[in-house]
């Protein structure tokens, strides 16, 4: 695609008008004949076991219909992966309903009735008692020698080494993972002394532990070494659409309505936590009010309306409230980290000792701590490192992924240890985060596989990013004027890098081109903001020559023939679904070339696909697609999709078998060659301005560069850059969780007591760029965009503080104005060093 | 009615939280009830006294008998007023606000129970060490009496001991406020970690929220039955017929006629190795 | 019983238009009804099912609560006027920026829409785990969760704790006391006048009141007398959020000068205490003295005697010192270059 007419263009998403005119349907908006309402019961304690429950008055109350309890849930089931490995039931991981509730707010039972007030007043009518349990909110606390801890069996996952391949087994690929199991784990007391000097204690044998180089020399080289300790908060995700779900039964299908981040892959999701087959499950999610990790391929808590549909035989709607979202919708996990870094007198860092404790909620073992060492191995290639971690179970709500998971963390915990460190050395800060950037195909984390092989990145263009930064922003000229005081206020100028993955491979493309001349895409990726869902196939529009006016998109709805696509999560789908998409477009161009040929003479390669249509090269004889189309249709075969790929995921052959017969269709998976890991990268900068008398401060200026390959999509990139940098300086100023440690309740529940930025509280001026180097190792050149500037955004305002006010002011984040100004007032950091949601 | 108050903690679980003001103002009107029925029955009925000439015949029979005879030693009248003074404060800045008088009431509170505690300290050990300390008891022993006592206060000559020292209603009022007393002090130390003091780290989690709230309705109950107890007593201090025994707590004696006529001496031995008549 | 949150329950709403009919229901209904004017504090309670009145009265039809009337060369204002048209009203604007600036700053612009000045200064305390509906002492029981070793209590108070630590987080507050409000309140006995400084209480006098009004009673106007019109202002709300915050502290000060000298002055500050302490040491310290920065440190070191922190919220004391510096002196808070 040499020159792009659709590629790296704006343009008017198919779901806009619908948007701005509320005429778009999320969740909630949908109704159904005889559709009931659910309410949830809440565990009012962090962790306990109920002793008693009473439903009879609830029962008795007029227009309650049902009530799904813990007992009503299936259990949870081994299941098996594309891979063909068996995945053991994690015994001990999430359910929606409990008699066992292990975090304040986790949902005991649901009650569905004829309207929300008789649910709830029925609600008020159980006869509940709870038997408390031990309970720990803050994972520091968990690991004091003695701590309690937030599960019964122990604090933290052990993952068992895998047992060695059964004989005659398929080799290594087949393998089954080992399961999950819950273990406790404490810190010695001469390990944990160091905690009440606020510093983080270091665990010797912590579970997570890997290793490359000589860190010991990497030390004894190093100018200068720094040890530090930064606390990371824990976040909502804060979409603005809860999880609300609609859910009822047609024979033995479930339609279920709700917000996901993923249409195709939510189906695998229901089917998994509802116990139904696959084919039996529909999915409806045309809009989707935000995700940020959140709602990847929906929510556990959809199978309470799905099951009370079936228990009440009616449709069920279960609006989420925002205090119950706050517990059941997920957040990111807290990070405290220990960092002790080497740096030549040049910036350049020889050695990286890290130690991460991640809060990981009662369940499922997050990536977030293991992620902290991989993505500061990535972002700043330490000449050795070594790292240890440990995901801390507690009794708060559960995680999951948010923007940037654990990579988010890495910055915050990483850039103000190299800020520190570039003024110790007098260096600038643009030039030690260019010393340490990875160039080209970096490697990064742990030595891996039989050969102890690092991973390495498909490309990497931070050292551009940062050089036109720079320019852009007139880093040269702020700094300059940073520090220096005007009545009672203060500049600071701060800059830091960011990174995470961006793509993944082997997903389908499927569209038919219909005698009338249209393209008819089907899109099975979700609509949660990003324009991805359309932006992708702007690329097969542009390979068969159709203008994006004749182009029509189909999502949202898992009955309507969608093709196997990728997670919406972990910045994938624009780098996934565009090779896709590339590989259904040119499957396209192949079937219009071949029957060009047979129609009007010569071999296909004499014919090129353009304009609406397919003719011969240099002019001449040719056909108009909505004529190729007709022709496809009389062909048969694999021209209107009655033959398929014999590589196609099983999901997208039962859609494009469905749709056969009706055009010229263009299929496929992605195949491309692909050397590397996908990852992309943000320069951000920020100057801020702060109030020495108040504490208060605020972001002037914000840019961010991102390399992010070849940008399909101008305006949804920019979106991106910004919301997700909006999303990281969240962290850095003010968002954050607050639980009362005695009795493990949350104290901030409610949209405002989180604190997520206003409109006012982003820069006052924000602006983005790209460096505009495709990635080599995709075909469309385009990687993905929605996590690297979380972290960006958050540390550059980190960094610009203290630029403005030195080292002695912040040990964590959010840093609030209370920080600023009992740190100024005592000439040291003041705010309790390590205590979790204060 | 409910007695008690219920409230919720973090949890959902269901506390005590208070004694409910109904009780406070069942015990209002008890006490003044009891003021009122016992007023109209002194005022309607015929009483016993000692008859005078039975008084005259003892006066006459011991003349060495000092013409004043202590009752309260300073230290004890000293105790006593503070007492007083300390638990009229307590219980005015505790129940005027429940009337609907609102003032800042709670330093005037504590600092009230600092000196009532201080006091009663004070009292048990002055009166284990320097008074008769069993002389104020009442047990199995004193039923006979009580029989006699009611019996006597119907109007009926009853045969037998007259009081010692301490009359036995005196007795049992004491025993009364002793229990009443003692529930309220204990408790309302423990409740001075709840609030701030120069005294205490504040620590409103030394105890569960369980024991706290019997805690605080232990000494709400204490409370509402010092506002009985205390109407009766400062009833009866100003009754006329009780008024020797009011001004005995003032001026610590009594003469020697109002000995001999209310009470036994054998029980109430004013003569001992001591000097008399010493105030 | 089990708890839930977030579905207001039933209950029977009235709707007067008139303030007669107001104080009728409200007279009938006693204790048991619930005034709501701008909802902003009322749907909280009435959604989390804390607050279970039966009746809710629903001021947002009795039109004569609304408006701003000019009186004796000062202002009567109806207590549903909403903050917006408070913030706009031109002599407000001109005579009395005081109470402008303060109703600009109030939560966000559509809150402020539908939020009343009466609502403002008779809100309820925004303590985190009083509004969760545990049994502390404001309502009704024996314990302040917000001051134990543990809390979290970095927006409680530093001044006249007794018991409850909660703050008073009204914006326009300080500036009604400083402007020597008064606050008329009417009931089926009929009408009193309060000054704004006596219409807030502390949990010292009641602990589970913010304020003087009583069951019954309705506050319907609030009277601004010309006493400050045209004086020398300044107001300033901290707060962690550019909008929709309530406040850390506020302070709100009206100077008068004689020359260069400090005639008379109120100073009010709040989210310091339960409610909106005016500083009379500091007023009767300044006066005399010029406008100088050795007045506006002095004045700083005195507000904050006696300030007690709590785990939390020691930055308050520096805080308040800091910008009740700022009322004496002037400036700078409120310009910033973006």
């Amino acid at each position: 695609m040499a020159e792009h007419k659709l590629v790296g263009q704006n343009y008017t998403t198919p779901d806009l008008v619908a948007k701005v005119t509320g005429k778009a349907k999320y969740a909630e908006d949908f109704r159904a004949e005889g559709m009931i309402f659910a309410k949830l019961l809440l565990s009012p304690l962090p962790h306990a076991r109920v002793t008693r429950l009473d439903l009879s008055a609830a029962l008795a109350v007029p227009g309650v219909k049902a009530i799904l309890t813990a007992d009503d849930l299936p259990a949870a089931a081994d299941a098996v992966n594309d891979n063909g490995q068996l995945i053991l039931a994690n015994l001990d991981g999430e359910v929606a309903l409990t008699n066992e509730p292990v975090y304040q707010g986790q949902p005991i039972l649901a009650v569905a009735a004829v309207d929300e007030v008789t649910a709830a007043d029925a609600i008020e009518k159980i006869q509940i008692e709870f038997q408390p349990l031990p309970f720990v909110v803050d994972p520091l606390e968990s690991l004091r020698p003695g701590g309690p801890n937030a599960r019964t069996k122990g604090n933290y996952w052990n993952i068992p080494a895998p047992a060695p391949a059964a004989q005659g087994g398929g080799g290594g690929r087949g393998q089954n993972p080992p399961r999950p199991e819950i273990r406790g784990l404490k810190f010695t007391d001469a390990e944990f002394a160091e905690a009440k000097d606020g510093r983080l204690p270091v665990m010797r044998e912590a579970p997570e532990k890997w290793s490359y180089g000589d860190l010991d020399a990497g030390f004894k080289n190093a100018a200068l070494v720094l040890d530090e300790t930064f606390v990371t908060p824990d976040t909502s995700h804060q979409t603005l659409e809860t999880r609300t779900v609609m859910a009822y039964w047609q024979n033995s299908k479930v339609y279920v309505y709700t917000g996901t981040q993923s249409t195709a892959q939510t189906v695998l999701g229901v089917s998994r936590w509802v116990g139904v087959d696959p084919a039996n499950v529909v999915v409806i999610s045309e809009y989707t009010g935000g995700g940020f990790g959140s709602k990847i391929t929906g929510a556990i808590s959809l199978v309470i309306p799905v099951l009370l549909s079936k228990k009440a035989n009616a449709p069920v709607m279960m609006r989420v409230s925002r205090e119950e979202e706050h517990y059941i919708g997920r957040g990111r996990p807290g990070v405290r980290g220990r960092m002790k870094v080497g740096f030549s007198k040049e910036g350049r860092i020889t050695a990286l000792d890290m130690f991460s404790v991640s809060d990981n909620g009662p369940f499922e073992r997050q990536g977030d701590c293991g992620n902290t060492g991989v993505i500061s191995s990535l972002m700043y290639q330490p000449l050795a490192m070594r790292f240890r971690g440990i995901s801390v179970l507690t009794n708060t709500p559960p995680r999951g992924p948010q923007s940037q998971p654990g990579g988010m963390q890495a910055a915050a915990l990483m850039e103000p240890v190299i800020a520190k460190a570039a003024r110790k050395l007098g260096i600038d800060q643009v030039a030690i985060r260019r010393i340490n950037a990875p160039v080209g195909k970096a490697s990064f984390g742990p030595p891996a596989g039989p050969k102890a092989v690092r991973q390495y990145v498909t490309s990497a263009f931070v050292q551009e990013a940062l050089e036109k930064g720079a320019a852009l922003f007139k880093w040269d000229e702020r700094k300059a004027r940073s520090g220096k005081r005007n009545g009672s206020k203060v500049r600071g100028v701060g800059v830091a890098v960011s990174t995470y993955s961006a793509g993944s491979v082997g997903y389908d493309g499927l569209f038919v081109i219909k005698p009338d001349g249209r393209l008819y895409v089907q899109s099975g990726i979700g609509n949660h903001g990003t324009a991805s869902v359309s932006d992708c196939h702007r690329v097969s529009a542009e390979l068969v020559g159709v203008p994006w006016e004749k182009c029509e998109v189909t999502w949202g709805n898992t009955a309507k023939n969608l093709p196997w696509t990728c997670n919406s999560g972990g910045s994938q789908t624009i780098h996934a679904m565009t090779r896709a998409a590339h590989a259904a477009g040119m499957d396209a161009t192949k079937k219009l070339r071949e029957i060009a040929a047979k129609d009007l003479g010569g071999r296909p390669e004499d014919y090129e696909v353009a304009n609406e249509r397919v003719f011969r090269k240099g002019g001449g004889a040719g056909m108009s697609l909505a004529k190729a189309a007709q022709r496809a249709i009389d062909l048969g075969g694999a021209y209107d999709g009655h033959e398929l790929p014999k590589d196609i995921n099983k999901f997208t052959r039962a859609s494009a078998t469905a749709l056969a017969g009706q055009g010229l269709m263009g299929v496929g998976k992605d195949n491309y060659p692909h050397d590397g890991q996908s990852r992309s990268f943000v320069a951000g900068f920020a100057e801020v301005e702060i109030d020495v008398e108040t504490g208060k401060f605020h972001i002037l200026d914000y840019l961010a560069v991102a390399d992010v390959g070849t940008v399909i999509h101008p305006r949804a990139v920019g979106g991106q850059i910004l919301g997700r940098s909006m999303l990281g300086i969240g962290h850095a100023i003010g968002q954050k969780w607050v639980y009362d440690q005695h009795y493990g309740v949350a104290l901030a529940k409610r949209f405002h007591h989180n604190r997520p930025p206003t409109i006012l509280d982003a820069p006052a001026r924000m602006q983005w760029a790209t460096v505009d180097l495709p990635d080599p190792e995709t075909p469309v050149g385009a990687r993905g965009i929605g996590e690297p500037p979380v972290g960006a955004g958050c540390c550059a305002v980190l960094n610009a503080i203290s630029d403005a006010l030195g080292d002695d002011v912040f040990r964590r984040a959010p840093v609030t104005l209370d920080m600023i100004l009992t740190a100024l007032e005592a000439g040291r950091p003041t705010t309790e060093p390590l205590t979790a949601h204060i | 009615m409910d007695f008690v108050r219920w409230g919720q903690n973090p949890w959902g679980q269901n506390i005590l939280t208070h004694v409910s003001w109904t009780l406070f103002w069942a015990s209002l009107f008890a006490g003044l009830m009891f003021l009122v029925a016992h007023g109209s029955y002194m005022l309607l009925s015929a009483h016993r006294k000692r008859p005078s000439a039975e008084t005259d015949r003892m006066e006459a029979a011991q003349p060495n008998l000092p013409k004043r005879i202590e009752r309260h030693s300073l230290m004890a009248r000293a105790f006593h007023w503070v007492m007083a003074a300390a638990m009229f404060v307590l219980l005015f800045t505790a129940f005027l606000p429940v009337v609907g008088v609102k003032f800042p009431w709670v330093t005037w509170h504590w600092i009230a129970g600092l000196v009532l505690t201080g006091s009663i300290v004070f009292h048990i050990v002055h009166a284990s060490f320097w008074l008769d300390f069993w002389s104020i008891w009442v047990g199995p022993k004193d039923i006979p009496e009580l029989k006699a006592e009611v019996l006597r206060e119907m109007g009926q000559d009853v045969p037998g001991l007259k009081s010692g020292k301490y009359p036995l209603g005196n007795r049992l009022y004491h025993l009364a406020i002793m229990v009443a007393g003692l529930s309220a002090v204990a408790t309302g130390m423990f409740m001075m970690t709840r609030v701030r003091t120069p005294l205490f780290t504040r620590n409103p989690y030394l105890f569960s929220d369980r024991t706290w709230g019997v805690t605080y309705v232990t000494h709400g109950v204490a409370g509402v039955g010092l506002v009985g107890l205390v109407i009766a007593h400062v009833y009866f201090a100003i009754r006329p017929e009780k008024w020797w025994i009011t001004k005995s707590m003032i001026f610590g004696w009594i003469t020697r006629r109002q000995y001999l006529e209310h009470h036994e001496p054998e029980r109430w031995r004013v003569m001992t190795d001591r000097p008399t008549g010493r105030i | 019983m089990a708890v839930i949150h977030d579905v207001m329950p039933a209950f029977e709403l009235f709707q007067p238009a008139s303030i007669s009919d107001a104080l009728t229901l409200l007279n009938r209904h006693g204790s048991n009804a619930w005034v709501m004017a701008g909802g902003l504090d009322s749907f909280d309670w009435l959604k989390d099912r804390i607050k279970r009145p039966s009746v809710v009265i629903d001021l947002s039809q009795v039109q004569a609560l609304r408006g701003i009337k000019e009186q004796n060369g000062g202002l009567e204002i109806g207590a549903a006027t909403t903050l917006t048209e408070v913030a706009r009203h031109l002599v407000v604007r001109d005579k009395f920026r005081l109470l402008m600036e303060a109703a600009e700053l109030v939560a966000s612009p559509q809150i402020r829409h539908q939020g009343t000045i009466g609502g403002n200064v008779s809100q309820d305390t925004r303590c985190w785990y009083y509004r969760s509906g545990w049994t502390c002492y404001r309502a009704g029981g024996n314990i302040c969760y917000a001051d134990t070793p543990t809390a979290i209590n970095r927006e409680h108070a530093i001044l006249d704790a007794d018991r409850c630590v909660a703050v008073n987080p009204s914006d326009t507050a300080p500036a009604l006391v400083a402007l020597d409000a008064q606050m008329v309140i009417r009931s089926a006995r009929g009408e009193r006048i309060v000054n704004a400084e006596d219409y807030f209480i502390g949990p010292a006098v009641d602990i589970t009141r913010m304020t003087v009004l009583a069951p019954g009673e309705l506050l319907t106007a609030i009277r601004i007398p010309s006493t400050w019109a045209g004086a020398q202002f300044y107001f300033e709300k901290v707060r962690d959020r550019n909008v929709w915050d309530f406040p850390l502290l506020n302070v709100a000060s009206a100077i008068k000068y004689s020359g260069q000298t400090i005639e008379r002055i109120h100073l009010v500050i709040n989210a310091a205490a339960a409610r909106p302490l005016r500083l009379h040491a500091v007023e009767a310290a300044v006066v005399g003295k010029p406008r100088n920065e050795q007045t506006a440190d002095l004045a700083g070191r005195i507000a904050v005697q006696g300030a007690q922190p709590l785990r939390h919220n020691g930055y308050k004391i520096p805080l308040m010192r800091n910008v009740v510096k700022r009322a004496i002196r002037g400036g700078g808070g409120g310009t910033w270059t973006s």
